[in-house]
């Protein structure tokens, strides 16, 4: 399927590293300085020598005012989801709307059980995550005042209240390479969140599409609902020999407007830690591509995304 | 009954409302304006109508500055402890330790339950929480252990990875009412947070006096357990409204809080009052009119009794104490970083790079003030007599030692700023703290740089106070001929600023012979622009050894100023090549320049692996690895040598030495260049006309000193900081490598001025190694 029409946006993705909190936060801030509307942290809390993912997202919202803070991608299995929908919430009502929720299965059981958290198969970590968004979505859901009944085996809310409420429509990314997680994507999710090294190539990405597009379609949503980011990485350089986002800032726009339109990507996350390419990406490359991908589209270029989320996108929420 | 001495210290709990949480957040700040030491939410996951609390406490942490914050108390049932343990060792880092972590075994369990919780029975969750706290210490590294194995029935970690390591020890706190918390509070914990109104006087009295056994029981002095209080109150004779629910705790003007809160305090052992109101009238009348007045009378008060108001030291802190050293002196600015013995930060300062150390105490100043403290305290010391004062930056010292056994070591590392004075001049300002890695990249996005040594780890203060031979030495010189000026704290605790027209003489000695004449804590350099460099790493065959060297050393001689190489052979193995690896550093961008000066150098020997070159930033080459702490085993045996040309004699001896295999690590750095512009008496290290330096590596002291002595009339004279002879027969000679005569006499007339009792000995000290008397000073 090609071009799913949605608003372009570039984030980074900077490491939580503990031995330097402090240039942790300030890439953070850095990205919002130079336009980036996305700042992105990975989430391993077995790993020592990160700093916890949710703290630090909470401790960089208070030190911000625009851009959007999300897990890249959030670890289920260490974050019961119950407590997690509330955590997610309360953040989104602190910072004025600016949270997405970035969600994985979990995928390094040693050091999840070594942590304390119970191993599981890959099937099972799927039905475990397909039950985690249903508490999460229901315990955001305060349209109702009826207690909350949701999810199975692994998590299980049963006569939860519902709420706090979000302040904006919280997007649940999940971040997903295979068949059973991807149609789980299609099915629930708001955005799917893979990693161009771990894809591979852009035919993996077009049929993680298609896998996807299908299951939407099955349990009756449009494709469209489904955002489709992903997490890439780069630098530049005069001749661009190299490959995908290894030339100039121009070949960057052009190449980043052609994996939009021709498969649909509309948020990109730039890996690495260099400030350079994050400013440069975000003054320069960011936009330059909107001019390219709205000229295709034949619509004038959107100003960047609103943290509230109230966008003229056109996008479809399921 | 009774006080346990503890300083005051006034929170605010905040109902975690998620109506407003602009407002939330507001009242959190509002308590930081008032000069509250803490701030505390309550924790109920399960109710919808307020925040998060670990989030809304990472939060205000970021939004305040001073101020510390705490669950009160936070819900460890549903909040996964190895993750909270995390979570709270980020936040500290995050916040500079402004996190204290107060838990409970949860309450309201139908609540819980419908939030996919386990019931379990109170007797289970306090054994629950008992091991939370278990996994929660070990997370945060105090069992010492790499690889945590807590298996508990409702709490377990497997194998899990301690860290990230904290700034300070977080204390623990338990909100406790039964008899088996109280226990495990006073066995465990570092605090009891309990409610007034739920708790009662009588209930406090029984539960201090249930704390105090169960603590004297394990082996803990009662003091260790800090108790605080949470207290609601209305300065209105009428019901206020508080989060607590319940009638106020406190009623009527401030007087009557006084009167009622001040016995919780003298009798009932209390020292921590956390006042749970969302009003803001009441919130600053608290601050303003009740603080002060029971601040005044528990001050006039204890002093009339004469309570025990001295820092608290656990008793197995104390056992493992030292002699000689007054540990309960120590001033109270730097008694909270100190670490000593028993502490859990102890195994991540004793040591450093090279070399084990068991010190009685490390002090850690922030800044000169508390550097002079630091200083005072150390001389003062009976120890200090024995055991030379050892000060440490980076802590990558060799001769210059930085940790001890049993004496005081000095730890700058917290002096670790880097800032730019004057863009024009490139005029830099560091801390002795800094690393030389941090330097060189706080300085690239200017196109700059300063020559340090050869590693990004090394701390700024011991290099730019000894020479510092660096990889664009021979281009810009020796580290020290970019000193301008350095703020020196001397022997008698006198901060001086020393350079070409203050203190001529200090500057004179502590560019080459600082470690003797006082602690610097800060250096105003000048950078050079350096808009990228040459680095080229290649691997020679040196079979012919000797022949190696002099070629080695002769096209260095023969290269222009920008290029300095450094080479490092390794240890002969059987039946293979002898192998050298230099790393040669071109100051230029420019390809064909690099490219020029690299050749020469290639066709020294043949080469053994593909030789790797490109034009990086100074940072990419001399980069800090990540902070940590040293872990370095026992004594490094090293010996070092100056020399002007690898002669084919010099060559010859120093291959015999290498193909010994009495040294494990081999090394000659070019120098010269630059550093020969600078007359000898400008600065305490005068050997301007050397242009190597070597320096060898042994695991066997008497080995290598024998070898070493056989070469002593192939160098002429040493670098001060890489030789560790230490024996009493050869310290005059040791001496005369470092310093010529006329250089040792001017810094042994300035030693006699500014340290006579010889405080400063720690690495080749010119007047002994004995301190000196202040009777002896005055006779001579």
């Amino acid at each position: 399927m090609p071009d799913y029409g949605h608003d372009l946006r570039f984030g980074s993705f900077v490491t939580p590293s503990a031995a330097a909190p402090h240039q942790v936060v300030a890439l953070a801030e850095l990205s919002e300085e130079v336009g980036l509307d996305l700042v992105t942290f990975q989430d391993h809390p077995y790993q020592a020598a990160f700093l916890d993912t949710w703290t630090l997202l909470s401790w960089v919202a208070a030190r911000t005012e625009r851009i959007r803070l999300a897990g890249n991608v959030l670890n289920l299995p260490l974050r019961p989801p119950a407590v997690l929908a509330r955590s997610v919430a309360s953040l989104d009502r602190l910072s004025g709307g600016r949270v997405e929720l970035g969600l994985g299965a979990g995928g390094f059981w040693d050091p999840i059980v070594a942590m304390g958290g119970e191993r599981l198969t890959p099937g099972e970590s799927v039905d475990a995550l397909s039950e985690g968004i249903d508490v999460i979505r229901g315990l955001w859901d305060t349209s109702t005042r009826e207690r909350l009944v949701a999810g199975g085996a692994h998590h299980h809310v049963d006569g939860a209240k519902r709420g706090p409420a979000p302040a904006h429509d919280v997007e649940i990314w999940v971040g997903a390479l295979k068949p059973r997680m991807l149609r789980l994507v299609g099915a629930k999710a708001d955005g799917w969140l893979p990693s161009l090294p771990y894809l591979q190539s852009f035919e993996a990405l077009a049929r993680g599409n298609a896998t996807i597009d299908a299951a939407a379609e099955d349990a009756g949503r449009d494709p469209r609902a489904v955002r489709r980011l992903l997490n890439v990485g780069g630098g530049f350089s005069a001749d661009g020999g190299g490959g995908f986002l290894r030339g100039s800032p121009r070949q960057w726009a052009e190449q980043i407007a052609e994996v939009t339109l021709e498969h649909g990507v509309s948020t990109y996350v730039v890996m690495g830690d260099d400030p350079t390419t994050l400013a440069v990406v975000g003054q320069e490359v960011a936009p330059a591509a909107r001019d390219l991908v709205a000229a295709a589209r034949g619509v004038p270029a959107p100003a960047p995304a609103a943290p509230d989320g109230a966008t003229a996108d056109g996008e479809v929420r399921a | 009954m009774t006080d346990y001495g503890h300083p005051l210290r006034f929170g605010t709990f905040v109902t975690p409302s998620a109506q407003d949480p602009e407002a939330t957040v507001g009242l959190a700040r509002l308590a930081e304006d008032l000069g509250y030491d803490l701030v505390t939410f309550q924790d109920h996951p399960y109710q919808p109508r307020f925040l998060d609390t670990w989030t809304l406490l990472s939060y205000v942490a970021s939004a305040t500055e001073r101020i510390h914050v705490a669950p009160d108390v936070a819900n460890v049932p549903m909040r996964p402890p190895a993750v909270l343990a995390r979570a709270a060792a980020s936040l500290d880092l995050l916040s500079g330790g402004r996190v204290d972590l107060a838990l409970g075994a949860g309450a309201f369990w139908d609540a819980m339950v419908s939030m996919g919780v386990d019931r379990l029975t109170p007797g289970e969750s306090v054994d629950a929480l008992a091991e939370a706290i278990e996994v929660i210490r070990a997370i945060w590294g105090e069992d010492g252990e790499s690889e945590l194995f807590v298996p508990g029935r409702h709490h377990r970690l497997d194998g899990a990875t301690p860290g990230p390591g904290t700034t300070r020890r977080i204390p623990v706190w338990l909100g406790a009412l039964g008899p088996r918390m109280l226990r495990l509070v006073g066995e465990r914990a570092d605090g009891w947070l309990p409610s007034l109104g739920r708790v009662g006087l009588d209930g406090l009295r029984a539960g201090n006096a249930r704390i105090d056994a169960a603590a004297t029981a394990a082996g803990r002095d009662p003091r260790e357990i800090t108790r605080l209080l949470n207290v609601s109150g209305t300065f209105d004779d009428a019901d206020g409204a508080n989060g607590l629910g319940g009638a106020p705790d406190l009623h009527g003007a401030p007087a009557a809080w006084v009167d009622r809160l001040l016995p919780l305090v003298l009798d009932e052992g209390v020292s921590t009052l956390v006042l749970a109101t969302d009003d803001e009238r009441t919130t600053r009348r608290f601050a303003e009119e009740v603080v002060p007045a029971l601040r005044e009378q528990v001050a006039h008060e204890r002093a009339a009794r004469g309570t025990d108001t001295s820092r608290v030291v656990p008793l197995a802190v104390r056992a493992a104490r030292r002699d000689g050293i007054a540990y309960d002196e120590i001033p109270s600015t730097l008694a909270e970083r100190a670490v000593e013995p028993g502490d859990a930060a102890y195994a991540g300062v004793r040591s450093n790079y090279l070399r084990g150390g068991s010190p009685g105490l490390v002090l850690r100043p922030r800044d000169t003030a508390e550097v002079v403290e630091a200083l005072a305290f150390a001389r003062a010391q009976a120890v200090t007599r024995d055991v030379p004062l050892s000060v440490r930056s980076g802590g990558h010292g060799i001769s210059g030692r930085s940790t001890n056994d049993g004496g005081v070591v000095v730890d700058l590392g917290a002096l670790d700023t880097i800032e730019v004075l004057d863009d024009a001049a490139r005029l830099v300002r560091v801390g002795p703290g800094a690393r030389w890695g941090e330097v060189a990249a706080a300085l690239s996005p200017r196109g700059w740089a300063i020559t340090s040594g050869d590693y990004g780890g090394v701390g700024v203060g011991g290099l730019a106070t000894a020479g510092g031979i660096g990889f664009l030495g021979r281009a810009h010189g020796l580290t020290i001929d970019h000193v301008r000026a350095v703020e020196l704290v001397l022997a008698d605790g006198s901060v001086v600023r020393a350079s070409d027209d203050e203190n001529p003489d200090l500057f004179w000695a502590v560019r080459g012979a600082g470690s003797q004449v006082g602690i610097v804590t800060s250096f105003d350099l000048v950078a050079d622009e350096v808009a990228g460099v040459g680095f080229a790493q290649m691997v020679h065959d040196a079979s012919d050894l000797a022949g190696f060297l002099e070629r080695w050393g002769a096209t260095v001689e023969a290269a222009p100023r920008d290029t300095t190489s450094f080479l490092l052979v390794g240890r002969p193995r059987p039946g293979q090549p002898v192998v050298a690896q230099s790393m040669t550093m071109v100051d230029s961008d420019d390809p064909d320049t690099v490219l020029a000066r690299l050749q020469p150098f290639a066709a020294i020997a043949p080469l053994l692996a593909q030789a790797t070159a490109q034009i990086v930033p100074y940072d990419a080459v001399v980069s800090a690895p990540q902070p940590g702490s040293h872990g370095g085993q026992g004594e490094p045996v090293s010996r070092s040598g100056l020399l002007e040309h690898l002669t084919p004699e010099a060559a010859a001896r120093l291959a015999g030495l290498v193909l010994s295999g009495d040294t494990y690590f081999f090394q000659i750095r070019s120098t010269g260049g630059a550093a020969e512009d600078v007359p000898a008496d400008a600065t305490a290290y005068a050997h301007r006309s050397a242009r190597f330096s070597v320096v060898a590596m042994g695991a066997s002291r008497s080995r290598l000193d024998a070898r070493w002595d056989a070469l002593a009339d192939v160098f002429d004279g040493m670098y001060l900081s890489f030789d560790t002879d230490r024996r009493p027969e050869t310290h005059a000679a040791r001496l005369a490598d470092a310093f010529p005569p006329a250089t040792l006499d001017r810094l042994r007339e300035i030693k006699r001025r500014v340290d006579p009792a010889n405080v400063f000995r720690d690495n080749l000290p010119v007047l002994g190694p004995d301190p000196v008397d202040a009777t002896t000073a005055g006779a001579r």
